[in-house]
């Protein structure tokens, strides 16, 4: 029994001092595969801005780099059980997150954007969602968003695992609410009837989230670096330009 | 309403059938092992083994009493919390654990009650030509309660087939994940989802015909 209790001891010593150390294998990346156009699927080949930029991110820090696809609600709780390095799925940065993990600089700058089916004419902006049912993805940042405004109590928010550009369409709900960016992107491309409502209402920047712990800063550390030679090559840029036509990556 | 797309429905079939095997993977591993489980589980509350009996009453109150879902949160990203060398459990094997415990304690049911729906007599007999009970239940009873337990225990690996279905939220792209991921990068979402219900169908009809082989099988001592 006595050396049964050993030799677990020491099992569980190796597996969790391997992990202390420093980054050997890939650079294990989460994402959902399901927010176009920043990470999608076509035809089995995962596709998208978050894709091509750490992909480039990998090239820069001579690492591989391992996507690991998952439904949104479960990709922070593999970043916490150390199952993956990195979220790459537009995080953004928020006091409530800074509080669990470490983020890297910004690699692209957006604002919120309110959606309504084409042809909404009650909707206008983001003041006019008094008394209406708006969608928002599940443990996405626009929630909090909508929870900061003045008159937040009269707003319904629904939450979505996915899918919520499609109840919008089909009047399930009154809007959404999402970056302007990929909102952007979604009504030129995709064939739902759907239209920006009035400007942007707050500005988010995001970023990679990263484990506070000596792995992950060190981690957290090569990737800027990694990030603003990106930045100063224009690599960042051409990627931006590629996907949006504009460079979002930049204030 | 926009017609269908047919074209992105044929090219996704092939595709999404890239990750049948891992559905069925998943499915049938789990399908074996709660098999054995809910087999001793129900043997155990049948005979009234002591300690262990209390045991499996405290198991199939929990594991039938929460959903899957919470379970395989429980043992992916829960357990690793608590013992970081747990990260060990990937998303597939954190699946079949989940999988098994949780159909094993509904199995574990419609087992003992197929056991205990032997008829006395035939109990008594085993035992009065001197058999022991683990004799008797091999040889007498579990035969028996097999043919009874068959229909329901069908139902819940179909159930199980279809709880697959799950496994993305644990990072795990099988037929369900990769109709999601599919379904956002087009935006067609009847397209991929029909294409993604119509293989599920199928397998499942396909394990009917089965269930129908097999309980004509298990009927033949029964028929005259």
């Amino acid at each position: 029994m006595k050396k049964l209790l050993i030799a677990a001891g020491l099992i569980i010593a190796l597996f969790t001092s391997s992990s202390l150390l420093a980054q050997e294998g890939p650079l294990k990346v989460g994402m959902s595969g399901q927010y176009y156009p920043f990470t999608f699927v076509e035809q089995d080949q995962l596709k998208g801005f978050d894709v091509d930029v750490m992909k480039a991110i990998g090239e820069e820090m001579g690492l591989e780099v391992q996507f690991e696809t998952a439904n949104f609600s479960g990709l922070m709780g593999m970043l916490e059980s150390g199952r993956i390095d990195t979220v790459a799925n537009q995080i953004t940065i928020t006091e409530e997150r800074k509080k669990a993990y470490i983020f890297s600089e910004p690699y692209v700058y957006d604002g919120a954007q309110v959606v309504t089916k084409k042809g909404n004419t009650e909707i206008r902006g983001v003041e006019d969602l008094k008394g209406k049912t708006v969608a928002v993805n599940l443990g996405s940042n626009f929630e909090d968003l909508l929870k900061e405004l003045p008159y937040a109590d009269q707003i319904n928010i629904k939450t979505y695992e996915s899918n919520l550009e499609r109840d919008t369409a089909l009047g399930r709900v009154d809007a959404f609410v999402m970056d302007r960016v990929s909102a952007s992107q979604v009504i030129k491309e995709k064939p739902l009837p759907l239209e920006l409502a009035g400007p942007t209402f707050s500005q988010i920047t995001n970023a990679y989230p990263f484990r506070d712990t000596e792995a992950g800063r060190a981690l957290r550390d090569q990737v800027n670096q990694a990030l603003a030679a990106l930045r100063d090559d224009g690599t960042l840029a051409a990627i931006s330009e590629r996907w949006f036509g504009t460079d979002i990556t930049r204030p | 309403m926009d017609v269908l797309n047919i074209e992105y429905m044929i090219g996704l079939i092939p595709v999404l059938l890239g990750y049948l095997p891992l559905t069925l993977q998943l499915a049938g591993t789990g399908m074996v092992l709660a098999l054995i489980l809910a087999c001793l589980f129900a043997v155990v509350r049948v005979l009234r083994i002591p300690v262990l009996n209390q045991l499996a009453i405290v198991f199939i109150s929990f594991f039938r009493g929460t959903p899957l879902l919470v379970q395989l949160f429980l043992f992916y990203y829960g357990l690793p919390q608590l013992v970081s060398a747990l990260t060990v459990i990937d998303g597939i094997t954190a699946t079949i654990m989940g999988l098994t415990m949780h159909f094993s304690a509904y199995m574990a049911e419609s087992i003992r009650a197929a056991i205990v729906g032997v008829d006395r007599s035939q109990t008594e007999a085993a035992l009065s030509i001197g058999m022991t009970n683990g004799q008797m239940m091999r040889r007498i009873v579990l035969p028996q309660a097999t043919r009874v337990a068959l229909p329901t225990l069908m139902n819940y690996f179909i159930d199980m087939i279809k709880a697959t279905s799950l496994a993305f939220t644990l990072g795990v792209t099988e037929l369900m994940g990769a109709t999601q991921k599919e379904a956002a990068g087009s935006f067609l979402y009847f397209e991929a989802f029909i294409v993604a219900a119509v293989i599920y169908w199928i397998v499942v009809e396909l394990l009917s015909k089965l269930q129908h082989y097999l309980e004509i099988r298990l009927n033949k001592a029964y028929s005259r």
